[in-house]
Formats: structure tokens, C-alpha cells, sequence
């Protein structure tokens, strides 16, 4: 066919998603404000070079007095070293993001196929392992990750890393309750007996129903992840202090609170709220939509 | 029905926090115990780094606290500047010193009992140096400060008299009985080849000192990190019929960091925060009414050290160049918001010796930097690359700033580009002494008031090797050397400019500021004396 | 399987499990890159220290000396000593615990009420504003960081109102000692002790035979088996633990939880100190934990409230509180106690960072503390008690669950 015939199909393929996201309701909307308050952020971080009217970084030291209120010089006032708050905000991002998306995508890449094989393998493997991320679900998050983030140190895959072990479980029980109950049912038994290899009914039936639930449990993933890292970054944690980090500014930010510094945390962590926000709100919204509660 | 039996639960649950509430608020108002006056709450963020035995002890806390327990042969008075006559008679009463300076006789005061009743005698002086150095713990200040070097023994002449033979004439040594490693110890408590640790629910078996203005009466750890301490007063002080302590019992809380001391310090929780709140809530403290802040000389300082092992420091002109490139009028104004002053010498400033050697190198000299850097062959193209280190547990007030600043200075010169990496204190020693560090930055209080601490332990090659960054002079350890067998002081002094102007040339350490203690009182808050010696004396304090 | 069928497997499970889990931390600790006790100590050049260190720790016995020291050391209770000071681990766990203990209780009592009633309350207004309101809420006060919204509290009630302290568990010197009393008057010699806790055994027993027999119910043999262990029970552990206190000469019951020492020792003013200490740390942690049982809670109730009973029992003409708290909450409620099951147990885990906040003496500040300090025997100490008290945690939760949910019997 020609082009124009391709083209209409992807088209079709985006605005009827986006249109079907309308038709539900509330729900709906929750998905589309979530990702757009993400969408903005994650522009806001890219953009950051050319839109900051300063340097974020020690080059950025000094362009005001430390510690100015907000006015109209620098709206979201100056930290304890001279540098300019909202550049310093729209700057700052970048590292959640990256220890978010690093995290989830080595949850996806661990987490998914080790459920997958596990619940379909079954037996003395798969009781052990269900052993293993039982335990590390039962430990409380943050300090597992601390204790991780010790180990390995500083930075950003280290970070991700730490989360990434913390998070594993989720997935790993998400998928394995899903393939369980799939596994049963009358559709898989009609493949086996048609003779259907394991690998084929695992990726061809079995996942494609797995996703929905993976997907929820993905945005809350990206969403602990973000509280995490700040978390990560209270204690010593995080990444370098010369890098601009909504963490960072956090941390210092509350060490400055008690002398009426309110501007260096507020802003930043008006921030973090919204991001982690918008990733809570793309995953209720998904829920209700993947996994209705009510028949409406 | 069975409908009934539900509300009536949620009303029975009602009626249970209700009764629990009143119970509470009858409890508070009714049964306050009197407060009693003489009690004063200081909240600190320190800790005791390990133990409260002189002999192995050697973290500003834990000193603080020693010198509330016991007593040396001699202390400096308060609001001392660090001069001869600021050394009063404390356990000792007068003293004199041989022509050659190797030989020290005390006269030790009489009727001064323990806790037991046992009366202090020559007996338990030697007892205790004999321990201290005996015991040579790696990690205290016997080691550190080299007791071991400077006493060869000492001897019980009589009762009350007590002669310290040493083996070179060290100026400063009436300077050093005055610090709390030269407490004398209760040889009950402090045996004689042991340390004395912690001990839970025993807070006078965890330490070994006596004669001091005040018992220790609670100790709590809780889990490794200290919750609560409580000082009563020792009627067995040898000052007591002064008057001293001013305040019967003194209970030290700990908080977390500068953050929660500021608010409890605000909120009127504590009558003293002494260590460590930040320079901003300095300033915040200041403009409230119903605290005082009182501001002490300084001779805390900071600097930054640089490992010779290997390039790019092994090489003295890169040393100088990174010295010409450091701002430290940014750093004093940004990082403290003025409280501290620059400091240009290793030596701070009031105390004798002090000279500003580091002033010719700049505040900053970035064209100094350039031209010293050019002809190795480092520019703008090709900067000097290095990693700077520095401490995240708040071992030293802001020193993640004070590392952005000097980021930022260093590389404001053009041709440097420096890599922060902070670690948290335990491991930051360890890359101490592993050499790991290009560069790092440490601090220093001192031990005892003259040069000489601040001198032998910097730059001499065996006093200096706990700082493993490599530097030996020969010349120097001549000159400092001689510096400290010397007893005249315009010898002395000259001596310490040689040694100041050759560290210029080296420049193995360079000074970065000197620092002031702090401590924010409630208003009705007196006798709090923040002099040179950087000890706070627990017993002058007290509440109107 | 029955009930009683169920628990028994239940408690016995427990047993491998928690060996497993001691295992697995014994390997993973010893797995670790680099020398647990060069990594720790500073000065590498006194190697007698290093030595000494070892043998403190006993570190330095072939591995599987070492294991079967740690497995029969915690029989015993014995977790190891600290690379920082040698004190015992476990007497340092078990003082920071009952802290820890104290604010996970409190924290989710508060945490289970405001999203018990706020998810309920959602649900019965689905779709409305009220409904979208208390889902944002619930949202956001779970993405506040908690430190943040802990100093927000601090600084209000704190320093500008002066109503509530900054931090801490109590007034300096007013911690409650619990109850204490002096046994001295007792009758001394073990053998009286003993007849004292025969003859209490024997009452106990009695009366409880008194009691079956008023209520009806026939003595088969089963149940004049259970009363005679009852009698053997009760007298072992009085002679055992009574003479464990009149061999000290007191009485001393104190649990470490200040609410309810003060009120042992009667104190009520060291009870209202407590609970005023109690309530921003609480309160922060109970915010911020809220969030999950009120999306929990609205959505079982959801579910449940379309089901055909209630329907029923409104067309009854049944009070709309009775329906929802009486009938609907009842059946919803059992996701909800397996959540506040998992919840609690994280949360004696210790809640580092409030307990930062709110200078809190807990679990949470002693780990991370063990963490910075590279002191890997108590952090392998704390995680082992910390995989018991979870593995005892869940045991309940499940037990309970099981007594509440008929259909896990069948």
C-alpha cells in the first residue's frame, strides 16, 4: 500500500489510545495528567542548559547572596552558596530521573523473566527463590537499600542498583501470581496439547496478560524510586554534591529550615512531590483501567 | 439486635481514649514534679568518639567531658589567651623547673580526696603517666602527642611532691600537664594495662577520672550512639569550697544534627547548644530575643592537605600554584557568612608564633597560578586535574560547602579542574591511611596551647606521620626540632618564622581558616567562657 | 484442613524458614568483598591489634566453627559482638528496640485510623469530590519525604506554638522505670517457693474447671487433659520465673515502651510526657503511611459494598453506619490485616529517617549508624533479629487471618 496508508495507521494507532483513555472517565484523566506533569518535568530537565538563567553548578557560585528570599532577581531565592534556586530546580531533576528509569529498567530486565520462569518451572527452584524475594520483601526498603548504596557507593547506578534489589520482589510476585493463574487456564492447556513449546505459551500467551499488572506496578516503582533516592541522598548516599540534585537541595535545604531559609527546600521538594505525583497518578488511573474494581 | 452491638463498640472505643486523654492532661498538670532550680540542660550533636580514659581518648568530646570529671596538676584560667601566666595551679600547687629544663618538681595540694576517700598523692600522678604511656594506645593522645618522647620517668619524691624527668627540654610541657590527656586518673578505675570502655548501666565504672568538679552519674548509649548524660556535683572537688561547680547537675542531650539542635535550642528545650549549628543559624539565633549568643576565640582551624607519594603534588611549584588559587575571602563571607577568618598560617592567629606566610602566595594570585603552572605544560586546554576530598558525617561544620568553594576557586583560575569526592568520616580515615587521596581536607583543635602543637604534628616527618601525605624535610625537623627544646621565647619565635617561611616553599598543607566556638544560651544563661584553650568549662556555667 | 491443622504446619514452617534466612545472611556477610576486620580497623600497622580483633570476634576459627557458633549463640541469645566497642550486640539491639517498638505501635494505630476512616468514607462517595479529595490526599501525603513533613510539624507545634517538644522520647530524667517492688518481705527458701506455685497452678486449674462446669459444658478426657497441663504450665513458669526475680530481690516489669511503663509505676505525669513526645513522630509516620490503607480500604470496600448481603441488610432498613462499620468493613477488612501485618514489620525495622528527625533512640538510626561505621557483626546482628521478629510478624498475621477467615479451613 502507500504511504499515506501507513501513516494513518500509526496515527490511528496514538489518538484512539489517547481517545479510549477519555471514554473512561476518571481514571482516564488520571492517566493523562500523571504523564503530562511527568512529560513536563522530564522536558523541563532536558531543556535545562538553555533555559536556566544561571549555572547550577560551583561555576554558579555567588551570582546572588547567599541565602536571598525569592524576589525578582531570582524567584525561587538563592542557597547558602549564592546559587540561584530556580536554576538550580529546573536542573535538578536529572538525577531522579535517571536513578527512576535505571531502576525500573533493571527491575524489567531482572524481575519480569526471573517471575516468568520461576511460577511456569515451578517446583524446588521456584520454591527457593519465591524464599529469597520473600525475605528481601519482608525488609524494610530504605535500610536495604542503604545498606547497599554502602557497599557499592556513591552515584547514580549504584543508586538505581540499591533500588532496583529492593524492588525486584514486587515485580517477581506480581508476575508470578498472574502466570499462576493464567497457567491454569483452559486456553494454555488447549496450546500444551496442541504440542505448543513452554517458550512459545510463556511469551506469546502468558505475557502479553502479564503486562497490564507489570505496568502498574512499574509507575510505582518509578515513584518509590524517586522517594528513595531523596531518602538515599538524606544520609550520605546520593550522588557528588557539586552535581544540582532535587536530593541534594533537600538534604541542605532542611539543614538551613530552622533559620527561616524556607525558599531551599520548599521549591525542590514542591518538585519531588509532583513528580513522584505524576508517576502515583499514571499508575492509579492504570490500575482502575487494566484491573476495573467496579463494573460500571 | 445485632445492629446495636456494633455502635456500642465504636462508643465503648470512644469512651476509652476519652478516659485515656483526661487521664493524661489531669496527669500533667497535677502531678508536675517541682522543677528543681539548679539543674541546666545542654544539647550537644557530638558524641564520644571512644571511650572517657585519657589514654586512649582523643576526640573534642570526649575531652569536654573529662575535664567535667577530673583534674590536672594545672589549668589554664578562663579567658585564657594562651600566655605563661594564664597556667594556674589546679592539683598541683606550685612548681619549678631545673636550669636545663629537663627536670620538673610539683608541689601537689593536700586534703584532696576521692570519691572513696583516699587522698590524692605523687603516687597516683605517676600512676597515671606510667599507664598512659605503658598502655600506648595507637589510636590516643600518648601516642599521638608523643608523651613517650618527651618523659623519661617520673618519680615520687614525697608525699606531695612529684618530679617529671624528660628527655629533651620541651618548652611547652606546663602547656601540656594542662590538657585533659594529663588528667590524673583514680588508679581504682583505671587499671593499669586496660583501657576503661562503656560500661551500660554503670556510669561510674565507665570511667576512670575523680577529681573532678563533677560525678557521672547516668550514661546512657543507646545502641552505640549516646542519648543522655548527666553530671552532679563532686563534693570532693578541690575548688568546691570557691564555689564550684556553679550548677549542681548538668544533663547533656544529643541530637542528630545542626537541624534538630537549632529548633530544640529555639523552642527553649535546652538552656546551652554548644557544637555544631551552622553558620545561618548563627545569624537566625542572633536576632532572637530570648537567646544569647556567645562567640569564644578561635583555634579551631581547617586545611588542606596534599599527598606528595606521587604526581601531580610530588611536585612542590603544582603545591604552590593550587596555594595561590585558593579564595578565601569566598570562602569565609559564602560558607560561614563571616564568622570565621582567613587564615594564612599554620599557626592561628593570637597565638604566639603566628605569622601570615601564606599571604605572599595570594587571596587568590590566579595570574601567580597560571605562571607557575605554564612551564609544565598545564593551560587551559590542558588543566591540572586532581580529586579533592572531604568528610560527609559532619565530623567538621559544612564540609560539603567548604568543598564546592574550594571547587569553585581552584578552577576559577582556568587551568585546574578539580573532582569532589566525599566519604563518610570512618572511611575517610581509612583512604587516609591508605594514601588514597590526591587531596583532602582535615581539621585541628588544639591540644596544648603553644606553636608547637600546631607545628610538630603538621610538618615534622615522624610527628606528622599520622597525616600520610608523605612530606619530610630534614631541614625542617632540624628547625622544629630545636624550636621545641628551646625555653627562650625570641629564640622560639624566630625559629617559627624559619620554620613558617620554609612551609611556604613546600607548602605540604595549606591553612584555610581558622575558626571561633560557638555556643547559643538561653538569655538567663552566665559564666560561659569560650577562650583559647577550646575546652567548655562545665563548672562556671550557670542559670540566674 | 482444619484449623488447628493450619497452625501447627504454620508454626512449624516458620522453623526452616528462619533457619534459611540465618544462612543466607552468614554467607552473604562472609561473601563480601574484602576483609570484614581490615576493612573495619584503621591503623594496618599493629598487627597484634588485628589479631586481637579477630579473636574478640572470633573471626578467626574456620568457617564452619564460626556457623555453628553464630546458630547456637542465638539459641542463647547471644548476637555477636560489635566491631566497634565489643559490647553485645543484642543488649544494644535490645535497647534501641523498644523505641522502634513503641513508634511502629503508635504510628500504626494512627495510620490504620485516618485510612480506615477516610478510605471508608471514600468509598461511600465514589466518584464525587469528596471521594477525588481524599484520594489526592492519600496520594500526596505518601510522596511528602517524610523529614520534610517532620520538620514542617516541628516547626509549627514546636518552636512557634510551644505545645509539643522538638525531639526525644521524654523529658530528660523522667524516663519511667516501670514497675518495681521489693520482694525482700517474701518468705525466703526455694522449696516454700515452690509449694507457693504448686498451690497457684492449682488454683488457676480449679477454677477453671469451676468455670467449664457452670457454663454446661461436659469434662471429657481432651479437656481434663488441657486442664492438668494448664496446672503444670502455670507451676513451672511461676517457681521459674519468680525465683528469677526473688533471687534479685525485686520485682522489676518493664517492657521499654514509656506509655506503659509510666502507667506501671503509676506516674501519670511520665505517661502524659510520653505521649507528648509520641505524638509528632506518630503523627508524621502515621500521615505518611495512611496513603496505602486508604487506597487499600477504599477499594475492598468498594468491592464489597456492591455485593448482595449489603444490599440486603440496607433493604432491611439498617442504620448506614451499622452497614458499612458493622457488616461491609468487617468482610474488607482481612487485605487490610495482612497490610498492616507487612507495615508493622517494616516498621520495626526501624523508620530511619524520622527517627533522624525526631532525634528518636530506634532500630533505624542504630542500622544505618552500623552501616556507616563498616561494623558488619551488628549489622549482621540486627538483620537477623530483625528476619526473627518479621518471620514472628507474619506468623500472627497469618494465624489471624486464618482464625478470621473461614475459607482458608476448608
Amino acid at each position: 500500500m502507500s504511504k499515506p496508508a501507513v501513516k494513518r495507521n500509526m496515527l490511528s494507532r496514538i489518538i484512539p489510545a489517547i481517545g479510549s483513555l477519555k471514554e473512561r472517565g476518571l481514571s482516564g484523566w488520571l492517566v493523562i495528567l500523571g504523564a503530562a506533569i511527568v512529560t513536563s518535568i522530564i522536558l523541563m530537565t532536558l531543556l535545562a542548559p538553555w533555559i536556566s538563567p544561571f549555572d547550577p553548578t560551583t561555576k554558579g557560585i555567588n551570582v546572588g547572596a547567599p541565602l536571598t528570599p525569592p524576589n525578582s532577581k531570582f524567584p525561587f531565592g538563592t542557597n547558602d552558596l549564592g546559587q540561584d534556586m530556580l536554576s538550580r530546580v529546573i536542573s535538578g531533576g536529572g538525577i531522579m530521573l535517571q536513578v527512576a528509569f535505571l531502576s525500573v529498567a533493571i527491575c524489567l530486565a531482572i524481575g519480569v523473566p526471573l517471575g516468568l520462569f520461576s511460577s511456569y518451572i515451578d517446583g524446588m527452584f521456584d520454591r527457593s527463590i519465591c524464599l529469597i524475594m520473600d525475605s528481601i520483601y519482608a525488609f524494610p526498603g530504605l535500610i536495604l537499600a542503604i545498606a547497599i548504596a554502602a557497599m557499592l557507593g556513591r552515584g547514580v547506578v549504584n543508586m538505581a542498583l540499591s533500588i532496583a534489589v529492593v524492588y525486584v520482589p514486587s515485580y517477581f510476585r506480581v508476575v508470578r501470581s498472574q502466570v499462576l493463574s493464567i497457567k491454569e487456564m483452559p486456553y494454555v492447556e488447549a496450546a500444551r496439547s496442541i504440542g505448543a513449546k513452554s517458550r512459545t505459551i510463556l511469551f506469546k500467551y502468558i505475557l502479553p496478560n502479564v503486562v497490564p499488572s507489570i505496568v502498574v506496578v512499574a509507575t510505582v516503582n518509578f515513584a518509590d524510586a524517586i522517594l528513595t533516592a531523596a531518602g538515599l541522598t538524606f544520609v550520605g548516599l546520593g550522588v557528588e554534591v557539586d552535581v544540582p540534585d532535587w536530593g541534594w537541595d533537600l538534604t541542605n535545604g532542611r539543614r538551613l529550615l530552622p533559620s527561616g531559609a524556607w525558599w531551599v527546600i520548599t521549591f525542590p521538594g514542591i518538585f519531588i512531590i509532583l513528580l513522584a505525583l505524576g508517576f502515583t497518578l499514571m499508575g492509579e488511573g492504570l490500575s482502575e483501567i487494566l484491573n476495573p474494581k467496579v463494573g460500571e | 439486635m445485632r445492629g446495636t452491638r456494633a455502635i456500642s463498640k465504636i462508643a465503648i472505643v470512644g469512651i476509652v481514649i476519652v478516659i485515656i486523654v483526661v487521664a493524661a492532661v489531669v496527669g500533667y498538670f497535677l502531678m508536675q514534679p517541682a522543677k528543681k532550680e539548679s539543674v541546666l540542660i545542654m544539647g550537644t550533636t557530638d558524641t564520644v568518639e571512644s571511650c572517657l580514659d585519657p589514654a586512649r581518648a582523643y576526640d573534642y568530646f570526649g575531652w569536654e567531658i573529662i575535664q567535667a570529671l577530673g583534674s590536672g596538676l594545672v589549668e589554664y584560667r578562663p579567658g585564657a589567651t594562651g600566655a605563661a601566666e594564664d597556667i594556674v595551679p589546679a592539683l598541683a600547687t606550685s612548681w619549678s623547673v631545673s636550669q636545663d629544663g629537663l627536670v620538673w618538681t610539683f608541689n601537689l595540694r593536700q586534703g584532696v580526696k576521692f570519691d572513696d576517700g583516699t587522698e590524692f598523692n605523687a603516687t597516683h600522678v605517676k600512676y597515671t603517666f606510667d599507664r598512659g604511656i605503658g598502655i600506648a594506645d595507637p589510636e590516643g593522645p600518648f601516642v599521638g602527642i608523643g608523651y613517650g618522647d618527651i618523659i623519661e620517668n617520673v618519680t615520687v619524691v614525697s608525699k606531695y611532691v612529684v618530679k617529671f624527668y624528660l628527655k629533651i627540654p620541651f618548652s611547652a610541657f606546663l602547656s601540656l600537664l594542662a590538657c585533659q590527656a594529663s588528667y590524673i586518673v583514680d588508679p581504682k578505675y583505671a587499671p593499669l594495662n586496660q583501657v576503661v570502655e562503656y560500661k551500660a548501666g554503670d556510669a561510674r565504672g565507665s570511667h576512670p577520672m575523680g577529681l573532678g568538679p563533677y560525678k557521672l552519674t547516668k550514661w546512657t548509649r543507646t545502641a552505640g550512639r549516646d542519648e543522655e548524660m548527666v553530671l552532679e556535683a563532686n563534693p570532693n572537688y578541690w575548688n568546691a569550697t570557691g564555689g564550684y561547680p556553679k550548677t549542681q547537675k548538668i544533663i547533656i542531650k544529643f541530637y542528630a544534627d545542626s537541624a534538630s539542635l537549632a529548633l530544640a535550642i529555639d523552642a527553649g528545650e535546652i538552656d546551652i547548644a554548644f557544637r555544631q549549628l551552622s553558620a545561618a543559624d548563627i545569624n537566625n539565633l542572633k536576632t532572637k530575643t530570648h537567646l544569647k549568643v556567645w562567640q569564644g576565640t578561635g583555634a579551631f582551624i581547617q586545611y588542606l592537605v596534599l599527598q606528595e607519594k606521587r604526581p601531580p603534588f610530588n611536585n612542590p611549584i603544582i603545591r604552590q600554584a593550587v596555594a595561590a588559587a585558593i579564595n578565601r575571602t569566598a570562602i569565609v563571607n559564602t560558607v560561614f557568612l563571616g564568622q570565621v577568618q582567613k587564615l594564612y598560617s599554620i599557626i592561628p592567629v593570637g597565638m604566639f608564633g603566628h605569622t601570615d606566610v601564606f599571604l605572599t602566595l595570594g587571596d587568590p594570585n590566579y595570574t601567580l597560578t597560571r605562571q607557575l603552572l605554564a612551564p609544565l605544560g598545564y593551560n587551559e586546554t590542558n588543566k591540572l586535574t586532581f580529586k579533592l576530598w572531604y568528610e560527609t558525617s559532619g565530623h567538621y561544620p559544612q564540609s560539603p560547602q567548604l568543598a564546592q568553594m574550594l571547587k569553585a576557586s581552584l578552577e576559577a583560575s582556568g587551568v585546574i579542574s578539580v573532582e569532589l569526592e566525599g566519604v563518610e568520616w570512618t572511611q575517610y580515615r581509612q583512604e587516609r591511611i591508605r594514601e588514597t587521596m590526591d587531596a583532602y581536607i582535615l581539621g585541628w583543635y588544639p591540644d596544648y596551647i603553644d606553636p608547637d602543637d600546631y607545628i610538630y604534628p603538621f610538618l615534622h616527618s615522624s610527628g606528622g606521620s599520622w597525616l600520610h601525605h608523605n612530606y619530610a624535610n630534614p631541614k625542617m625537623d632540624q628547625l622544629i626540632e630545636w624550636a621545641r627544646g628551646n625555653t627562650t621565647a625570641s629564640v622560639r619565635e624566630q625559629l617559627y618564622e624559619q620554620i613558617q617561611e620554609l612551609m611556604a616553599e613546600d607548602c605540604p598543607i595549606i591553612p584555610i581558616y581558622q575558626g571561633s566556638a560557638w555556643a547559643v544560651t538561653k538569655s538567663n544563661v552566665k559564666g560561659v567562657y569560650l577562650d583559647i584553650t577550646q575546652s567548655w568549662r562545665h563548672w562556671l556555667v550557670y542559670k540566674e | 484442613m482444619t484449623l488447628r491443622v493450619y497452625i501447627i504446619s504454620r508454626i512449624l514452617l516458620t522453623i526452616p524458614m528462619i533457619l534459611i534466612l540465618l544462612t543466607m545472611v552468614f554467607v552473604i556477610i562472609r561473601v563480601l568483598p574484602g576483609d570484614p576486620v581490615l576493612l573495619h580497623f584503621e591503623k594496618t600497622e599493629h598487627p597484634e591489634a588485628i589479631e586481637e580483633m579477630r579473636q574478640k570476634l572470633g573471626l578467626d576459627k574456620p568457617i564452619w566453627a564460626q556457623y555453628f557458633d553464630y546458630l547456637f549463640g542465638l539459641l542463647r541469645g547471644d548476637l555477636g559482638k560489635s566491631m566497634h566497642d565489643f559490647s553485645p550486640i543484642a543488649e544494644q539491639i535490645f535497647s534501641a528496640f523498644p523505641a522502634t517498638l513503641e513508634l511502629a505501635i503508635y504510628s500504626t494505630i494512627i495510620a490504620v485510623s485516618i485510612g480506615i476512616f477516610l478510605g471508608v468514607e471514600a468509598s461511600k462517595s465514589y466518584n464525587k469530590p469528596k471521594d477525588h479529595t481524599i484520594r489526592i490526599f492519600g496520594i500526596v501525603t505518601y510522596a511528602i519525604p517524610i523529614f520534610f513533613l517532620g520538620m514542617l510539624l516541628q516547626i509549627i507545634f514546636a518552636v512557634n506554638l510551644r505545645w509539643l517538644p522538638v525531639g526525644g522520647r521524654t523529658y530528660p530524667t523522667m524516663e519511667p522505670k516501670g514497675l518495681k517492688m521489693s520482694l525482700s518481705q517474701l518468705p525466703e527458701g526455694f522449696t516454700i517457693h515452690l509449694l507457693l506455685s504448686c498451690m497457684a497452678g492449682l488454683m488457676i486449674s480449679i477454677l477453671c474447671f469451676a468455670a467449664l462446669k457452670l457454663k454446661g459444658k461436659k469434662i471429657t478426657r481432651k479437656i481434663l487433659g488441657i486442664l492438668i497441663s494448664i496446672f503444670f504450665i502455670i507451676w513451672i513458669l511461676w517457681a521459674w520465673v519468680g525465683w528469677y526475680f526473688i533471687s534479685k530481690g525485686e520485682l522489676h516489669i518493664a517492657t521499654g515502651l514509656y506509655t506503659i511503663d509510666s502507667l506501671l509505676e503509676g506516674n501519670l505525669y511520665k505517661f502524659a510526657e510520653a505521649i507528648r513526645y509520641l505524638i509528632l513522630p506518630s503523627l508524621t509516620l502515621g500521615l505518611v503511611l495512611s496513603g496505602v490503607f486508604i487506597r487499600l480500604t477504599r477499594s475492598n470496600m468498594l468491592e464489597t459494598i456492591r455485593l448482595d448481603f449489603v444490599t440486603a441488610a440496607k433493604a432491611r432498613g439498617l442504620k448506614e453506619t451499622t452497614v458499612i462499620y458493622g457488616y461491609a468493613l468487617k468482610n474488607a477488612f482481612l487485605p487490610i490485616l495482612t497490610m498492616m501485618g507487612l507495615q508493622f514489620a517494616a516498621l520495626l525495622g526501624g523508620a530511619i529517617l524520622t527517627e533522624t528527625t525526631f532525634s528518636w533512640p530506634g532500630l533505624g538510626r542504630y542500622i544505618v549508624d552500623r552501616i556507616n561505621f563498616r561494623d558488619y557483626t551488628a549489622i549482621q546482628g540486627a538483620i537477623v533479629f530483625f528476619g526473627i521478629l518479621v518471620s514472628i510478624v507474619s506468623l500472627v498475621t497469618d494465624l489471624l487471618y486464618a482464625y478470621l477467615d473461614p475459607r482458608i479451613r476448608l
